[in-house]
């Protein structure tokens, strides 16, 4: 027990980032479920809505296109970030020299803008002039699938969501690769004294360890390719047609172009609600397996 | 990506509490047709929102007026804030006009959005001020007609006026045996020959969109006028009307002939230009503001000679004239009555009237017609052929759809014109969507 001096300077040090929290997320979430009943363009008076605009959420055909995009952006991404950073760190632990310089390597991307990562792959996706994607498939006799990456309905999402997806892979690396460095190296080794494979090794020893790690990573990496906006808005601003519109990116046309912020606030809290309903699942799955 | 969308619910998030707390201080400032308020002037800061380039001569020319009027008004400054991408000025400029934040002037087209704001009195009639400044008879008509409501009422200045060509390569066209096309329906032929010739057709930036919404305007201006998207933007003419589907299908053929560079939709402006300028695209559809590209000695010098350009052809029993196409005045500036006052009037009285002779003396065309474009040293003969070209067009005017339609249907509009043209969705389908879109959107918008 904290003598109750102590727990008044708890309070004086916990509560300015508290407040702070609140009028930065809590205030605005507020806000959008308090104006998500309302029609609003910016001009005009407030007009009480009901629930009308959740009722043509719910109905609109390119809110669930949105909605679609959404979960295969995340799939990429999770692909990505979650596997290929569990790959990369399980390589890394059976590295003996260079580990520093490799780590390196793979967060640099994390560090690099986000408008200079959507300039450097429209470069990479071009089509007319060639940007290397295409030149590397027509050196290697692949010039059946040369296309404009960025224009093609059928690979536009996963386009957008790969540089989404490759800028984050070294910061899951790292994470991981810290629990992982965690797993009792002598385990591992009594394992493969009584016959275990690599695959056993990991699935029973690794994983298992690291499983309270994996949640965060999981939870991290779900929420924010759930809130994903700026690669694939800089990229293609959700085009051709709908085929690159995520949630977000669609919000963010209603309030600012359309200035249906009503609407637009209603998708807003969709989004919190879904990110909300996702972590959720991922606690409720890798608990039970625990178990 | 995280800042990105934070940014996203914060500015939303402001312009909630701005609403909260009385969204219509539409009390404040003077009556938007109070043109010359009572009291002195009394030298301040005052700032121009605005959608141009940094370095261009509509900037270069108000910045030195503005120094040249500080001299004589210590204390005055004009500052200029600006963001010459289009849709993020249109996000910045519409979220400080819900938040009431606007400054003294701001840029806009003459958009339904900016309708809004001069019905709920928050821009000054500018057609009454010029009026009481004596200046509004030096200005073109196109160029104050480009600026009007569908009413006819005018609250926005023009500061430039342009004319929009097709630049072609006539080498080569020659290449592939082709000639300058006498209808709209030569398009296809024209660039299904270009291609069979190794050349891309058209240079198009795809990725701002509003370069392909012309193409969209092109047949309805042609067989019904401009009085067909006046119509359509208020529902009351339809895209399955003939002119709707005229264009649909045109716009289907010209995808099918191969007339744009593969990969359209995520070219960018420098890059579309670079593909005509370095002689590997055939056409380019740009206005005069890129005469000093496109008709000066900068342009390079293989290609410089083979550089010509043709207007908007006509259609069999067109509706308009040959020497009727897209002539904007440019995005127009509007001013705000909620800060209106006498130094704002003084100012712009000292500005406006000196504007049109400094901007002209830098090689640009002027909104009124009472000074002479003087042409760079280094132009070609092309420029002032563009120039000359640019004087002497007939009355109606071909006006960017992007200004017309609410901009929830201008969005999905430009959307669907992208997979219309790739060949995603037949002409039939995308006739439909947009008949559902605007049908649901503009009266909406038009509350």
């Amino acid at each position: 027990m904290l003598p109750s001096r102590s727990k008044l300077s708890v309070a004086v040090f916990l509560l300015p980032p508290l407040l702070l929290y609140g009028a930065a997320v809590l205030l605005p979430i507020a806000q959008s479920l308090f104006l998500s009943f309302f029609t609003w363009d910016g001009i005009s008076e407030l007009r009480f809505a009901g629930l009308s605009n959740y009722a043509f959420m719910f109905t609109e055909g390119d809110f669930w296109t949105a909605v679609t995009n959404q979960l295969g952006y995340l799939v990429v991404c999770l692909v990505l970030q979650l596997g290929g950073g569990l790959v990369v760190a399980s390589l890394l632990i059976s590295l003996t020299r260079g580990r520093e310089l490799v780590k390196v390597l793979y967060l640099l991307p994390a560090v690099i803008s986000t408008v200079a990562i959507a300039l450097l792959f429209q470069r990479i996706y071009s089509m007319d002039p060639a940007g290397p994607l295409n030149q590397f498939l027509g050196l290697v006799g692949l010039d059946g699938l040369e296309r404009p990456w960025l224009s093609d309905v059928h690979t536009v999402l996963t386009a957008v969501s790969a540089p989404e997806g490759w800028r984050f892979v070294g910061l899951y690396t790292v994470i991981i690769y810290a629990a992982l460095l965690t797993v009792p190296r002598e385990l591992e080794e009594a394992a493969r004294l009584d016959g275990a494979n690599q695959w056993q090794v990991f699935t029973r020893i690794r994983f298992p360890y690291i499983r309270p790690v994996w949640l965060t990573t999981s939870i991290m990496a779900v929420t924010y390719a759930m809130r994903g906006f700026d690669i694939p808005y800089l990229l293609t601003n959700g085009g051709p047609g709908q085929s690159s519109e995520l949630v977000t990116t669609y919000m963010y046309k209603t309030a600012f172009l359309s200035t249906d912020y009503g609407y637009a606030s209603a998708m807003s809290v969709f989004i919190v609600v879904e990110s909300l309903v996702a972590v959720g699942l991922i606690v409720l799955v890798l608990r039970r397996k625990a178990v | 990506m995280r800042r990105s969308f934070g940014t996203a619910v914060a500015a939303l998030a402001l312009s909630l509490a701005v609403s909260l707390s009385g969204c219509a201080a539409d009390s404040r400032g003077v009556d938007s047709t109070d043109v010359d308020p009572a009291g002195s002037v009394a030298p301040r800061e005052i700032s121009w929102l605005l959608s141009r380039p940094a370095d261009g001569a509509v900037i270069r020319t108000m910045r030195e007026l503005g120094d040249e009027y500080a001299k004589a008004h210590p204390g005055f400054k004009l500052r200029f804030i600006t963001t010459p991408d289009r849709p993020s000025y249109i996000q910045k400029y519409e979220t400080l006009a819900a938040a009431g934040k606007l400054p003294e002037l701001f840029d806009t087209d003459a958009t339904p959005f900016a309708r809004k704001l001069a019905r709920h009195g928050r821009m000054m009639d500018v057609s009454k001020l010029l009026h009481s400044l004596g200046l509004y008879d030096r200005y073109r008509p196109a160029a104050l007609d480009y600026q009007r409501f569908d009413d006819g009422s005018l609250y926005m200045v023009p500061f430039e006026y342009q004319a929009e060509y097709f630049w072609y390569n006539k080498a080569l066209f020659r290449k592939a045996g082709v000639h300058v096309p006498a209808s709209l329906d030569d398009f296809p032929a024209m660039c299904r020959a270009l291609r069979r010739a190794g050349v891309t057709p058209i240079a198009l930036d795809g990725q701002d969109q509003w370069p392909l919404e012309r193409y969209a305007a092109y047949q309805p201006f042609r067989t019904a006028g401009p009085d067909y998207v006046r119509q359509l933007k208020q529902n009351r003419a339809r895209f399955s009307d003939p002119s709707g589907r005229k264009s649909a299908n045109w716009l289907s053929a010209l995808g099918k002939a191969g007339c744009f560079q593969k990969g359209f939709s995520s070219v960018g402006y420098a890059d579309a230009q670079n593909l005509f300028t370095t002689g590997k695209a055939a056409v380019y559809n740009i206005g005069t503001w890129e005469l000093p590209s496109l008709a000066t000695t900068a342009l390079d010098p293989a290609v410089r000679d083979d550089v010509d350009f043709f207007t908007l052809p006509v259609t069999e029993g067109s509706a308009t004239a040959a020497n009727e196409f897209v002539t904007p005045s440019g995005i127009g500036m509007a001013v705000n009555s909620r800060t209106y006052d006498p130094l704002v009037r003084d100012f712009l009285k000292f500005a406006l009237t000196r504007y049109p002779a400094k901007y002209a003396a830098a090689g640009e065309l002027s909104p009124t017609s009472d000074v002479k474009t003087v042409l760079p040293k280094n132009a070609t003969p092309l420029y002032a052929r563009a120039v000359a070209t640019a004087g002497k067009v007939g009355k109606e005017t071909a006006v960017p759809w992007d200004t017309q339609l609410d901009p929830t249907s201008n969005a999905k509009f430009q959307q669907n014109l992208v997979l219309l043209v790739q060949g995603d969705v037949p002409p039939s389908s995308f006739v439909s969507t947009m008949d559902s879109v605007i049908g649901r959107n503009a009266p909406r918008y038009a509350k």
